[in-house]
C-alpha cells in the first residue's frame, strides 16, 4: 500500500513540476518605426533622392574616386509629410550595396547621413534600412546608383576635409 | 437549427453512459479471402478496417527518415509542406495547417508547426512505434476539422500492457544529408509496474541536391523519455515525461525566405498523466483520463546571432473518454470531453500580442447496423473556443478584442459490405474550426513567408460541408483502397492578397479573411503482399482546390498528381526491390504562385533480417533518387533556388531485444 501511495504522490507531483516551469519569452516586443517614404537632402537642403510609397524616378550619382555631398536622411509619413529619424539608440542606419566594387557608403560618424564613395565607373544599386536592434523596420526599394568617370581627387566636385 | 440540436444530441450521448446497454447483434469481421476473423461485438467494421491502415513495424522502419512527414511520404493522400528538410510537415488531401492535427500518445503534440512553414514538427521520427492517419467520423473525437485529418503518433511512453523486458536499438546513416541517428528504448517490468526509458540523437549536415549543396539545412536533434505504469486494483495508472530539442537551419536568399537564412532552436517538454479503468464499475466499459502538459519554446536567430523571433507556448490539455461496447442500441461507442488551455507569448520581430486561448468540447461516436451487411457510424463534436489577447506595443488597441466561438461538427458514415471482403462507404460531414491566434491577431510582417500578414479579429469560424466515398477490397494477397472527397467550404479561412502594400517593409499585405472554396480529389492504392514472392504497391493521389468568391481561381499550395509504385521480391528473411515516384507538373496555381515541373525519382531497397534466440536484427539499405534527378516539391519554398535531395545512400540497423 505504501508503494502505491508513493507512486500516486510521484504521479501527482508531476503536475506542479510541469505547470510551474517558467516558459516565457526572454526578448520583449517593442514598438517599431514606420514610414511610407524616404527623402535624402544634400548640404543645400535640396532633395537628392525621394521615394514615397515605393515610387521614385530619382538616381544618385557620384564620380569614381570621389565622395558625394553629405546626404541627410528624413522620412515621409502617409501624407508625404517630413518625419525626423528615430532618436533612440536602438535604431540606426544600415544599408546593402549590390556591388561594393563600384561604390560604397562612407560615414564620418554613425548617424542619419552618409556619403557615396565612388570606386569605379558603373551602375549598381543601394538599399537603405532603418535597423532596429536586429531587424529592419523600414527599407527603401533599390536606389539606382551611377558611378561616373573617374576624376582626380582635386577635380572632385565635393571635397571632404576629413577624407584623405 | 444545428446550434440547438447539437448540444442536445451530445447530451444524449453523454447521459447515455448511465443507462444499461442493449443490443446483441453478432459482428463478424470480414477481411476477405486473405483474412477472416470473428471478433466480439465491440468494434465497428469501420474501425477495424481503419486499424488495418496503421503504419507500424517493418513497414514503418522501411520508411525511416529524418522527419515525420518524410516517414509518411508514401501514404495515400499525404504530401509534404517544407522550407528545408528539417521543418517538413505532412499535408493531407491538400489541407494543411490547423486542418491537420498531430497527436502524440493520444494528446496534442503542442508545437507551432501548423503556423508557419519554417516551424518544425517537434518529434523524433526514429522512435515512432506506429503512426496512423485518422480519417472519417473518428476525426471528431479529436478535432472539429472533419474535412482534414489527424496524424496519430504512438510512442507508448506510458508502458501499459507491458510485462516483459524488451528493448530496441536503432542506428541509421545517410549520405544525402550526411549524418547519423541513434536511439535506444527499453521497457523493464518491476514487479507489477513497468518502466520505459528512451533516448535518441540525430545529426545531419547540409542537404546535397543535384544542383549543389544547399547551405544551412543541417539539423541536430536530441530527445529522451521516461514513463512508468502501475496497476492499482482495476485501474492502470501511468505517467511519462518527454523532452525534444532541435537546432536546425533554414536557408535564405530566395523569395519566401529569411534574407540570409535563419537558425532555429526549439525545445519541447511534455508531461502526461493517464489513468485507465472501468466505467461505472463494469469492466466492459472503460474510462480513460489523460492530462498532458506541453511546454514549447522556439528561437529564430538571424545571421548576426541576434533573436529575430521568439515563441513560448504553454498548453494544458485534459481529456476524459468513455468507451462502451454497447449503448442505446449503438456499439463501439466513445464519448467524452476535451479541455484545452493554450497561451502563446512572442518576442522579437513578431507582431502578435500575447494571447490565451481556452477551448472545451464534448464528443461522441457510435455505430449501429440496420442490416447484416450495412453499418452506420455517427459522430459529433460540439463546444467552444475563447481567445483573450493582451495589450501589446506591437498591436493596435483597436485590433485587440476577446473572441468567443461556438463550434459544432458532425459526420455520418454508411459502410456496406458489397461482397466477400469488399466494402463501400459513403460519409457526409460538417467541418468547422475556430481561427487560430495568428489568424485573429497577427499585425505584422511574416518574413519567413515574405508577406505582411494582418489578422482579422472579426473572423467567423470556418465552416464547410463535404462527402467522401471509399472502396476497400481484400482479395487473395491483394488489398485495394480508393477514395474520393469533395468539400464545399462556406467560409474557408485563409490569408488573401489585399492589393495593398506595407510601405515600410515594401511587402504585399495579406489579410486573413473567410471565403468560399471547393476542394476535391481522390486517392487509390493497390497492394499485393504475400508471405513470400512478389510484393507490389502503387498509390496515386490527386487534389484540386478553387476559390470562388467572385471569380474562380486556383487555391495555392495544392500538391500535384503523384504516383508512387514499389516492386520487391520477398524471401523468408530478405526483401529486395525498387520504387518509382512520379510527381506531375503543377500548373494549377494561385495568382502569386510559381508552377512546378514534373519529376521522376527512382530508388532501390534491400532488407535482411536475422532471428536469434533472444534478439532479432534487421538491416535496411536504401538508395533514394538513384539517378540524381532534379525533383522540385511544389509545396516547398526552396523550389525557386534548389531541387530536393539528390542521390542518397542510407542504412538503418535495428536490434530488438
Amino acid at each position: 500500500m505504501s508503494k502505491k501511495f508513493l507512486f500516486i504522490c510521484a504521479f501527482a507531483a508531476i503536475i506542479p513540476f510541469a505547470a510551474c516551469n517558467d516558459n516565457s519569452t526572454s526578448s520583449s516586443q517593442e514598438a517599431h518605426f514606420e514610414a511610407d517614404g524616404w527623402a535624402l537632402y544634400n548640404t543645400s537642403w535640396e532633395v537628392a533622392y525621394k521615394v514615397w510609397r515605393g515610387s521614385s524616378d530619382d538616381t544618385l550619382r557620384v564620380n569614381a574616386g570621389c565622395l558625394s555631398e553629405h546626404l541627410n536622411i528624413k522620412f515621409l509619413d502617409s501624407d508625404s509629410s517630413i518625419v525626423n529619424p528615430p532618436e533612440d539608440s536602438d535604431h540606426s542606419l544600415s544599408w546593402t550595396v549590390a556591388d561594393t566594387t563600384i561604390f560604397n557608403i562612407y560615414q564620418e560618424e554613425a548617424g542619419w547621413g552618409f556619403h557615396l564613395k565612388g570606386i569605379k565607373e558603373g551602375t549598381t544599386s543601394l538599399i537603405l534600412k532603418v535597423l532596429h536592434v536586429d531587424h529592419s523596420d523600414v527599407i527603401t526599394p533599390e536606389i539606382p546608383i551611377i558611378v561616373e568617370e573617374k576624376l582626380d581627387p582635386e577635380d572632385c566636385p565635393f571635397q571632404d576635409d576629413d577624407e584623405n | 437549427m444545428m446550434k440547438t440540436n447539437l448540444p442536445f444530441f451530445l447530451s444524449l450521448l453523454f447521459i447515455g453512459g448511465f443507462f444499461p446497454s442493449f443490443g446483441d447483434e453478432k459482428n463478424v469481421v470480414d477481411l476477405g479471402e486473405g483474412v477472416i476473423a470473428a471478433e466480439p461485438n465491440e468494434k465497428s467494421q469501420s474501425s477495424i478496417l481503419k486499424e488495418d491502415e496503421v503504419l507500424n513495424g517493418e513497414k514503418l522502419n522501411r520508411q525511416f527518415s529524418n522527419t515525420l512527414a518524410e516517414t509518411l511520404r508514401n501514404e495515400p493522400g499525404i504530401a509534404i509542406r517544407s522550407m528545408g528538410p528539417a521543418p517538413a510537415r505532412p499535408i493531407l488531401k491538400g489541407l494543411s495547417g490547423d486542418h491537420i492535427s498531430i497527436r502524440e500518445d493520444g494528446a496534442p503534440e503542442g508545437d507551432l508547426s501548423a503556423t508557419s512553414p519554417d516551424h518544425a514538427v517537434a518529434t523524433e521520427s526514429l522512435t515512432l512505434q506506429d503512426v496512423s492517419v485518422i480519417e472519417g467520423p473518428n476525426i471528431l473525437l479529436y478535432s472539429y476539422s472533419a474535412a482534414g485529418g489527424i496524424i496519430q503518433i504512438n510512442r507508448n511512453d506510458i508502458p501499459f500492457n507491458e510485462d516483459s523486458l524488451h528493448g530496441t536499438i536503432k542506428e541509421s546513416a545517410e549520405s544525402g544529408q550526411p549524418g547519423t541517428a541513434s536511439s535506444l528504448s527499453l521497457i523493464i517490468p518491476i514487479r507489477k509496474a513497468s518502466v520505459k526509458g528512451e533516448i535518441a540523437a540525430r545529426k545531419a549536415g547540409n542537404m546535397h541536391t543535384p544542383s549543389g549543396t544547399l547551405k544551412n539545412t543541417g539539423l541536430e536533434n536530441e530527445s529522451g523519455a521516461i514513463g512508468v505504469s502501475l496497476p492499482i486494483k482495476d485501474w492502470k495508472i501511468g505517467t511519462s515525461f518527454r523532452s525534444f530539442t532541435s537546432d536546425y537551419g533554414i536557408p535564405g536568399g530566395f523569395i519566401g525566405g529569411h534574407p540570409k537564412g535563419v537558425d532555429i532552436s526549439l525545445s519541447k517538454y511534455d508531461a502526461t498523466l493517464k489513468a485507465l479503468g472501468p466505467f461505472m464499475g463494469t469492466k466492459k466499459d472503460s474510462l480513460e483520463l489523460t492530462l498532458r502538459i506541453n511546454r514549447y519554446h522556439h528561437y529564430e536567430y538571424e545571421s548576426n546571432n541576434s533573436i529575430g523571433a521568439e515563441f513560448a507556448v504553454n498548453e494544458e490539455n485534459f481529456r476524459a473518454e468513455i468507451k462502451r461496447p454497447k449503448m442505446f442500441g449503438l456499439f463501439d461507442v466513445s464519448y467524452g470531453t476535451d479541455l484545452d488551455l493554450r497561451s502563446i507569448e512572442m518576442g522579437g520581430y513578431v507582431f502578435t500580442p500575447p494571447t490565451s486561448a481556452y477551448s472545451g468540447a464534448f464528443f461522441g461516436t457510435g455505430s449501429f447496423k440496420p442490416s447484416n451487411k450495412t453499418e452506420i457510424t455517427i459522430a459529433a463534436r460540439g463546444g467552444g473556443a475563447f481567445f483573450y489577447p493582451e495589450s501589446s506595443v506591437v498591436a493596435k488597441a483597436t485590433e485587440i478584442h476577446n473572441r468567443k466561438y461556438l463550434l459544432g461538427s458532425f459526420a455520418a458514415e454508411l459502410l456496406k459490405r458489397v461482397g466477400n471482403g469488399k466494402f463501400i462507404s459513403i460519409e457526409f460531414y460538417r467541418t468547422s474550426r475556430a481561427p487560430t491566434i495568428e489568424e485573429l491577431y497577427n499585425q505584422g510582417p511574416h518574413l519567413a513567408a515574405y508577406t505582411y500578414e494582418i489578422g482579422n479579429k472579426n473572423l467567423k469560424a470556418e465552416e464547410g460541408y463535404g462527402s467522401e466515398v471509399h472502396f476497400k477490397g481484400y482479395f487473395e494477397n491483394w488489398k485495394i483502397r480508393s477514395g474520393i472527397h469533395l468539400t464545399w467550404f462556406k467560409n474557408y479561412l485563409t490569408p488573401r492578397a489585399s492589393g495593398d502594400t506595407n510601405w515600410s517593409q515594401l511587402l504585399p499585405i495579406y489579410k486573413v479573411q473567410g471565403g468560399k472554396a471547393i476542394m476535391t480529389g481522390g486517392e487509390i492504392s493497390a497492394e499485393r503482399d504475400p508471405e513470400r514472392g512478389i510484393y507490389f504497391i502503387s498509390t496515386a493521389n490527386y487534389v484540386r482546390g478553387w476559390y470562388y468568391d467572385e471569380n474562380w481561381g486556383d487555391m495555392p499550395q495544392i500538391p500535384p498528381f503523384r504516383l508512387h509504385s514499389e516492386l520487391a521480391f520477398k524471401g523468408a528473411k530478405f526483401r529486395a526491390g525498387g520504387e518509382a515516384t512520379w510527381n506531375a507538373e503543377q500548373n494549377h496555381v494561385d495568382k502569386y504562385e510559381e508552377s512546378t515541373q514534373a519529376s521522376l525519382i527512382l530508388g532501390l531497397l534491400f532488407e535482411k533480417t536475422w532471428n536469434m534466440k533472444f534478439s532479432n536484427y534487421r538491416l535496411i539499405c536504401r538508395i533514394d533518387n538513384l539517378l540524381n534527378a532534379k525533383a522540385y516539391n511544389h509545396l516547398s519554398r526552396l523550389k525557386s533556388i534548389m531541387p530536393e535531395k539528390g542521390r542518397s545512400f542510407s542504412a538503418q540497423f535495428e536490434i530488438n531485444l
